[in-house]
Formats: C-alpha cells, sequence, structure tokens
C-alpha cells in the first residue's frame, strides 16, 4: 500500500470509562478533543480534519442525537468552533479501523493536514438493549416474531457453533475473559480498573442466550477517545514518538443473511479474506507481529481474529487460551488482550486496542510499558464484519 | 406481531394457513430469504419473487437457549435453532424450536416446520424435532 508508514499517530486523549459521565457526551468529547490536540503539541487552528464513525450501537429503543447520544465529526468540529477541509464519517462496520483508514486517505491525499478522529460511545439510561417493540416491520418481520432479536442471540449462534464444530469448552473461555479482565483492571482509566474477575467468577454467572453470560459481553459506558493523524514527515517536528500505520482491512460478507445472522462459516470464510488483505497491504507477516490486540466486545471474536489473522490454525484458538497463551505477562506468550480490550474496560468499541497499539509503540504506557513491542495490530467488530489496522513503531 | 408489507403479505397469509412458502426468483428459480430488492444467487434487479411452497423440513446448523429475549411477550426460557432447510443449500431460517430447552440437540439433528398460532389470523413458522429415522 502506497500510503503503508506515510501517516502516524501524534497525540492522544482517553477520558475516564464510566457506567453514567457526569457530563454530557457532546461537553465529553469536545474536553478530550482539546486534550488530544494538545498533547499532540498542536493548537486548535492547526486541526484541519476530523473523522469518525458515530453509530450508537444499540438495539434498544433509543434515541440517535448528535452530541448527546452520539457525536459526529461535523457536531465536533463546530464545537470546536473550527471551520474543517475535511469532515466525514465512515459507516460501514469495523467502525475504528474504518474511522483511521479515511484519517490516513485524508493526509495522504492532502485533504487535511492534521486530522483528528474521535469515538464518543454513549450509555442511556435503562435497558441497553431491551426493546418494547411489539409490531415487527421491515426486516425484522423475518426474525422478531420468531424471539430472535439483538446481538447477544447473534453471537450466540455463532458461538454455539464453534463450540460444537471443535470440541470447545467455558473453561476455555474463562481464561479469555479474566485476561481481559485482569489487564484491564490495570489500566486507570477503565470502568474495571481495579477489578479483576476470576474464572471461577465467570463460570458461575447465569446464562442470557446460551452459551453467552454476561462476562461474554462488554459493558455499556460513557466513554471518548481521540487521537491525532498526521504525515510521518510532519510527525518529526512534534513532541511524541509517532506510531505509523503499516495498513489497514476492512471486510464485509457478501452472502444475504436474516438480520443479525451471522453464521460462523460467513465470520471464518470473509474473516480469512480481511486476514489476507491485511497482511498484503501492510507488509507484515503474523509472526511478526509482537502486540497483536483483537477484538473482544464478545468474547468469541477473541477466537474468530486469532484465527482469521493466522495467529494460530482455525478451530485451535480455544486451545491457545489455555496454560497461559494468551497470558501477556508470560514471556512467549500471544499478549492478545494485553490492554485490557472492551471486556476489561468497556464498551468503547475498538478504542482500547488502538490505545495499547499507540500507547505500547510510543513507549507512553507507563507502568505497563512492554520492552519488546514494535508491531501492532487492532481489530475491531467481527473477522468478517469488521477491520484492523497494523501499526508500527517504525517506519519500514 | 408481524407486520406484512406488499412484499411479503403472501408469505404471512400462507403461513396464517401452516404452509411455508418462501421467495422463489422468476429469473433463476432459487429460493431467497428474506426477499430484497435483487436476487443475489442471479444479480437479477427485477426478480418478481414469487411465494412458492417449500419442504419445511431440514437439519440445524447452531441453537440457542434465550434466558433473556429483551422482548416483550416471550415466555422464557425457549430455544431458537439456526435451520438450514432441505430444500436449497445454505436456504437458512431462524426459528423457535417448540421441544423446547430440555429436548436433546444436537448440529445436524433433522427438524420440521411447524407453525405457532400467537393471534387470531396470524401464525409465525417455527421447527420441531423431528422422530429418529
Amino acid at each position: 500500500m502506497e500510503a503503508s508508514n506515510q501517516v502516524a499517530i501524534v497525540g492522544y486523549a482517553q477520558s475516564p470509562v464510566r457506567r453514567h459521565a457526569d457530563q454530557t457526551l457532546g461537553g465529553l468529547t469536545v474536553e478530550t478533543a482539546r486534550r488530544a490536540i494538545e498533547d499532540a503539541g498542536l493548537t486548535l487552528s492547526q486541526m484541519d480534519g476530523f473523522v469518525t464513525a458515530s453509530l450508537f450501537p444499540t438495539a434498544g429503543a433509543h434515541a440517535a442525537e448528535d452530541g448527546v447520544s452520539l457525536v459526529s465529526a461535523n457536531w465536533l468540529a463546530e464545537h470546536l468552533q473550527i471551520n474543517p477541509n475535511y469532515a466525514a464519517g465512515f459507516q460501514g462496520f469495523g467502525q475504528i479501523p474504518g474511522a483511521v483508514s479515511m484519517a490516513v486517505n485524508a493526509v495522504m491525499s492532502g485533504a487535511a493536514d492534521y486530522v483528528l478522529v474521535h469515538r464518543a460511545l454513549h450509555n442511556p439510561q435503562g435497558s441497553y438493549h431491551a426493546n418494547p417493540i411489539q409490531e415487527a416491520r421491515g426486516s425484522q418481520q423475518w426474525t422478531v416474531p420468531q424471539g430472535y432479536f439483538g446481538p447477544v442471540a447473534m453471537i450466540a449462534l455463532a458461538y454455539n457453533e464453534y463450540l460444537q464444530r471443535y470440541g470447545a469448552t467455558r473453561d476455555a473461555m474463562a481464561a479469555v475473559v479474566s485476561e481481559a479482565r485482569k489487564n484491564g483492571a490495570r489500566v486507570p482509566w477503565s470502568y474495571w480498573f481495579e477489578k479483576p474477575l476470576s474464572a471461577e467468577e465467570y463460570l458461575a454467572a447465569p446464562m442470557i442466550n446460551d452459551p453467552i453470560c454476561r462476562f461474554d459481553c462488554d459493558l455499556p459506558v460513557d466513554g471518548v477517545a481521540a487521537f491525532v493523524f498526521t504525515s510521518a514527515e510532519r510527525a518529526r517536528d512534534l513532541q511524541h514518538r509517532p506510531v505509523y500505520v503499516a495498513g489497514y482491512a476492512t471486510g464485509a460478507p457478501v452472502t444475504r443473511r436474516l438480520p443479525l445472522h451471522w453464521p460462523l462459516d460467513d465470520i471464518m470464510d470473509v474473516g480469512a479474506e480481511t486476514g489476507r488483505r491485511l497482511w498484503d497491504r501492510s507488509g507484515v507477516r503474523p509472526s511478526e507481529v509482537d502486540l497483536p490486540q483483537v477484538y473482544d466486545g464478545f468474547s468469541p471474536f477473541v477466537y474468530f481474529w486469532i484465527e482469521s489473522l493466522g495467529f494460530c490454525p482455525v478451530g485451535e484458538a480455544h486451545r491457545l487460551v489455555l496454560d497461559g497463551g494468551i497470558d501477556s505477562d508470560r514471556p512467549g506468550a500471544l499478549p492478545v488482550l494485553s490492554g485490557g480490550g472492551a471486556l476489561g474496560n468497556g464498551r468503547m468499541h475498538g478504542v482500547p486496542q488502538m490505545l495499547e497499539c499507540y500507547l505500547q509503540l510510543s513507549g507512553r504506557a507507563g507502568e505497563r510499558q512492554r520492552q519488546d513491542a514494535s508491531i501492532g495490530v487492532a481489530c475491531h467488530s467481527s473477522p468478517h464484519f469488521g477491520g484492523a489496522v497494523v501499526y508500527s513503531a517504525h517506519q519500514f | 406481531m408481524p407486520v406484512p408489507d406488499e412484499q411479503s403479505a403472501p408469505f404471512w397469509a400462507a403461513a396464517a394457513e401452516h404452509v411455508l412458502v418462501l421467495a422463489r426468483c422468476s429469473r433463476c428459480g432459487d429460493f431467497n430469504h428474506p426477499p430484497d430488492l435483487t436476487c443475489p444467487h442471479c444479480g437479477s434487479t427485477d426478480p418478481a419473487f414469487v411465494f412458492t411452497p417449500v419442504d419445511g423440513t431440514g437439519t440445524i446448523r447452531s441453537w440457542t437457549v434465550m434466558r433473556q429475549s429483551f422482548l416483550p411477550g416471550f415466555e422464557e426460557p425457549f430455544v431458537l435453532v439456526d435451520v438450514e432447510l432441505q430444500a436449497q443449500g445454505d436456504l437458512r431460517m431462524i426459528g423457535r424450536l417448540v421441544d423446547g430447552p430440555d429436548a436433546a440437540i444436537n448440529v445436524g439433528s433433522a427438524v420440521s416446520i411447524v407453525f405457532e398460532d400467537i393471534a387470531p389470523r396470524v401464525s409465525v413458522p417455527a421447527f420441531t424435532l423431528s422422530p429418529n429415522p
């Protein structure tokens, strides 16, 4: 890819991740954006690009209102009192890699010199997904009268298919979830800071939609993150060590399905293509990645990403995670959740994965700093309906 | 409660009679579920779908026990099955398994269509385990 290693992250800010923030989402976003710009050593007047993916990912009956339950790029620019050269939103799935790809392309094309990528997530009052729907219209008429509704049932079907096909057990997933929570408990801004979860606690939790229990699901939160992107050339003059975008890929299925029907074969077939694109565009091989950060908004995505990206053969991730295989504290392990992921931070979508790559590769992870990290991968959503970005500490 | 529209009305009318009909593309003859604006099999932008009776037998590809459905009007727990219909490869439906959470369910278990009457003249397709051959 021509853009490989030509665009870099040069600053960031992350708000506290809370069940409900004590201020408006819009206000929190403006504050976080200002902090990110300052962190990059830039001034507001230098910012000329704004990109986000503003999706409010609830199945519930909640209003989507700009500035209140979501924050668009245009809303943010306006409330920073900036008339930008470029403001845009990514509308597909894999919101974080999608927004990053647009920021990279905006910088490469010259549409903007300094692009702010933000993600603002909101947890409304009341049940996040419950919906008092009485009449199922449009595409919902094919599934809602049957009782099939929402993302928990969606992932339950795919995960059960995996368990049945490969003889996986919930004990293996206990290792995944407790690893995410162990690492999240070390992240000061995380909702789960200092609140790890044991495998025993995981296994004792009641099911929601078998085989998914509540600890397999990330927790809806209020939280905002912002990152500043610019060219590698401009990045040289700024105060922090740049982290380069080596490549990105997204994928989406073409097989027509019922709403929210994600059969395992769709996930893995299209996911394999997402993986091929990612390695091809970034010029990196899976064995060269020392900081893989897989998406875990629902825990089974950890298996799907590990396998789709080729970190182990298909059907074997549930074995890899046992016996310390993904233990971020064990030398030689695959630290796929070292940043805590969504399970260990809260429903920040792909932000924890991206932030961990940025902090570790720029040498800004503080007490959590890893000594050996030079190439990271940040995944988001499902391998077949999402994407990933390869980050590098060095241009190559 | 399903709200039929112009396209789906024949599906729900047949369901009320406990007959499974699915949308068949008039150009290539393949079934589409759910029907959309184009046919994914032949690419026709004018598929002129005709709802045609299909064999309601199939096999279970996956299932889940719904202990919370996030919807009103459902008595939990209930089982949902992801079924591949015999009628065409990868033709899938998701529905309740009326045998309930205690039934012995496996990937590949044979099922057949049944209908649950949820209101006067409104029936929803569901599945039941087929007796062992």
